[in-house]
């Protein structure tokens, strides 16, 4: 049972990367690979102010910020340097790897002991339900558990509702457009340079936020947690629209949480089973690969019929 | 009122693929008239196009509209003075953005845009008064994606965003080209009913004698990255089909003359 709940709150905290992995993948056609610094940036930046005391509640909000920063670091070498995309985001990547270090000073902060958004949560929770342990259907689970599987989910939805909102503002709208189509927004007045900016801050930034609140949660932060962050990131997504059906806003946003939750399910189970932990990569590698290659081979088989039987 | 002065643009300058698409365009255009623009493949029509919307930074020369000189001006900035119609249907609008969403964008051509809600109710009547004109029930579809209607659709909706805000400029290029005949003919009605019924200013590139010959009332024909005839007021009025599909082959009949006479003095000099 803690297995299954484990894996439910991890699924919604990461359905924050996959949201910005949604919004620069989908939103923007933009592969950003920052994603693998911008994860490890959030938690470094989170963990170091809660061991020097400061509020987890403004230390989270920092690590948010610093993935503003490094998405626009992006955007910026990108969009007004002209450097391919691909590689601006591996430029920023690597370069955050140093910086991500020097931050943390060392290759791993624990926050085990430290005061975080985990405690306060599992405090908050302590103080509804009264008790450390409680039965839910029949089962025994720590109120700690129990807590963050209703935070995580309330902080989701939260953020959810804050980005539809955002996506149907004017600048929202026409940051969809950019993606959809620069050439429109450029011809109706917009600067779809900064709009690429923008998103891809954004993205980074609610990525650095689940990797604040993932290092949290699993009670270190890791120079190494962001390696193959942004496959899992897709995963999400592809999972997503799989469940969805449409690329629709609300629903992509929707679909991207729910594929997130379901993914971290499926990788539950399956080590559960017996799967290496070490294979995980390996396996989501080629789940994304066949999701992203499906569409192309379900449109082939019929023309490929049809050529056979013209010949 | 348009004014271009001089303008030049080269494309890959320097290399074996270099093309001189401009060479010297000077024209002024006065406020409120509709100019048409016709001249062979290749001759720079949609380059000139392009320069006076900001695609690209001209290689010399200066582009006035409306009392700016806006040569400088990056393209999203000039869309505040110009709308715009592309030759292909699917350049002007958002695919997978819908019908009210691509017209809320276009409502702010060249103003802010800021953290207030892109669709409000009075903006979705004016919206669905625009459309209704149009007589092809998109009235009623207004959060359909605009991505799965017709080319013909999308053209005219385009058409209807970029004259929205009364443009200081017009700029349709061959925007009727893509489509079929008779969606091509309800497109080119509906640019005439709202240049006129607006006054706007229009540019508007042909590969119609027809049309060229009926619609507007300037005409200018290009050639080689130059102006090469200006007819307006009773001259233009006056012009038919026939005589501007003369003026093509006389155009043709000329470079036929400088190429096989280029090919001689190469023969005989080489
Ligand atoms: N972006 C570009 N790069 C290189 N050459 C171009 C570019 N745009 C246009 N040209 C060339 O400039 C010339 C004029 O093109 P264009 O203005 O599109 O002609 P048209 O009168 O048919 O619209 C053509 O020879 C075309 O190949
Ligand atoms: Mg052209």
């Amino acid at each position: 049972m803690s297995l299954l709940i484990g894996a439910l709150t991890i699924g919604f905290i990461l359905s924050l990367l996959a949201l910005g992995v949604y919004i620069s993948f989908r939103i923007f056609d933009f592969a950003d690979i920052t994603t693998e610094g911008s994860i490890t940036l959030g938690a470094a930046v989170t963990a170091m102010l809660v061991v020097n005391g400061w509020n987890p509640l403004a230390a989270t909000a920092m690590g948010f910020a610093a993935g503003l920063l490094a998405g626009s670091v992006t955007g910026v070498v990108a969009m007004r340097f002209g450097v391919n995309r691909l590689l601006s985001g591996i430029l920023t990547m690597t370069a955050l790897y140093s910086v991500n270090l020097r931050i943390m000073g060392r290759s791993n902060i624990p926050l085990l002991n430290e005061y975080t958004v985990v405690t306060m949560a599992e405090k908050a929770g302590q103080r509804v339900f009264g008790t450390a342990e409680m039965s839910l259907l029949g089962w025994e689970v720590s109120v700690r558990d129990l807590s963050l599987l209703i935070v995580a989910p309330l902080l989701v939805a939260v953020v959810s509702v804050l980005l539809f909102a955002f996506f149907r503002t004017n600048l929202g709208t026409a940051m969809r457009a950019t993606g959809d189509n620069a050439q429109m927004i450029r011809a109706l007045g917009g600067d779809d340079r900064r709009m690429v900016i923008l998103g891809l801050a954004l993205a980074n930034g609610l990525i650095a936020l689940s990797g604040a609140l993932l290092a949290q949660y699993q009670g270190f932060a890791d120079v190494q947690m962001g390696i193959g962050m942004v496959v899992w990131g897709l995963a999400s997504v592809i999972i997503g629209e799989a469940l969805v059906g449409t690329r629709q806003l609300g629903f992509a946003i929707t679909g991207a949480v729910m594929g997130s939750v379901l993914f971290r399910l499926l990788v539950a189970v399956a080590l559960r089973w017996g799967l290496n932990p070490n294979d995980l990569k390996l396996i989501t590698a080629a789940f994304v690969f066949i999701a992203l290659i499906l569409p192309k081979l379900l449109r082939s088989v019929p023309g490929r019929q049809r050529r056979v039987a013209s010949a | 009122m348009l004014e271009l002065e001089d303008v030049r643009k080269t494309f890959n300058e320097g290399t074996a693929h270099e093309v001189r698409a401009l060479q010297g365009v000077s024209v002024k255009i006065e406020e409120n008239s509709f100019t048409i623009i016709i001249g062979t493949n290749g001759s720079g029509k949609s380059t000139l196009l392009s320069a006076i919307a900001g695609a690209f930074p001209v290689d010399h020369g200066r582009v006035r509209l409306a009392g700016h000189d806006i040569t400088r001006w990056p393209e999203f900035r000039r869309a505040s003075l110009i709308g715009r119609v592309f030759q292909n249907p699917f350049s002007g609008t958002a695919p997978n953005l819908t019908i009210a969403e691509n017209f809320a964008l276009a409502a702010r051509r060249g103003g802010r845009r800021g953290l207030g809600l892109a669709i409000t109710s009075k903006l979705r009547c004016q919206m669905r008064d625009l459309v209704r004109e149009l007589n092809m029930g998109l009235e009623d579809r207004l959060d359909t994606p605009i991505g799965t209607l017709s080319g013909g659709q999308r053209q005219a909706l385009t058409l209807l965003m970029a004259s929205w805000q009364r443009p200081q400029l017009l700029l349709l290029d061959e925007h009727t080209a893509a489509l079929d005949p008779k969606s091509a003919e309800q497109v080119v009605a509906l640019s005439e009913k709202v240049i006129a019924r607006d006054r706007l200013t229009a540019l508007m590139v042909t590969h119609s004698m027809q049309q060229a010959a009926r619609l507007g009332d300037r005409l200018l024909m290009m050639h080689r990255g130059k102006v090469l005839l200006d007819l307006r007021g009773i001259q233009k009025k006056r012009v038919r089909a026939e005589e501007l599909l003369d003026r093509f082959e006389e155009v043709r009949r000329a470079d036929l003359l400088d190429e096989s006479a280029a090919e001689m003095l190469a023969r005989s000099y080489v």
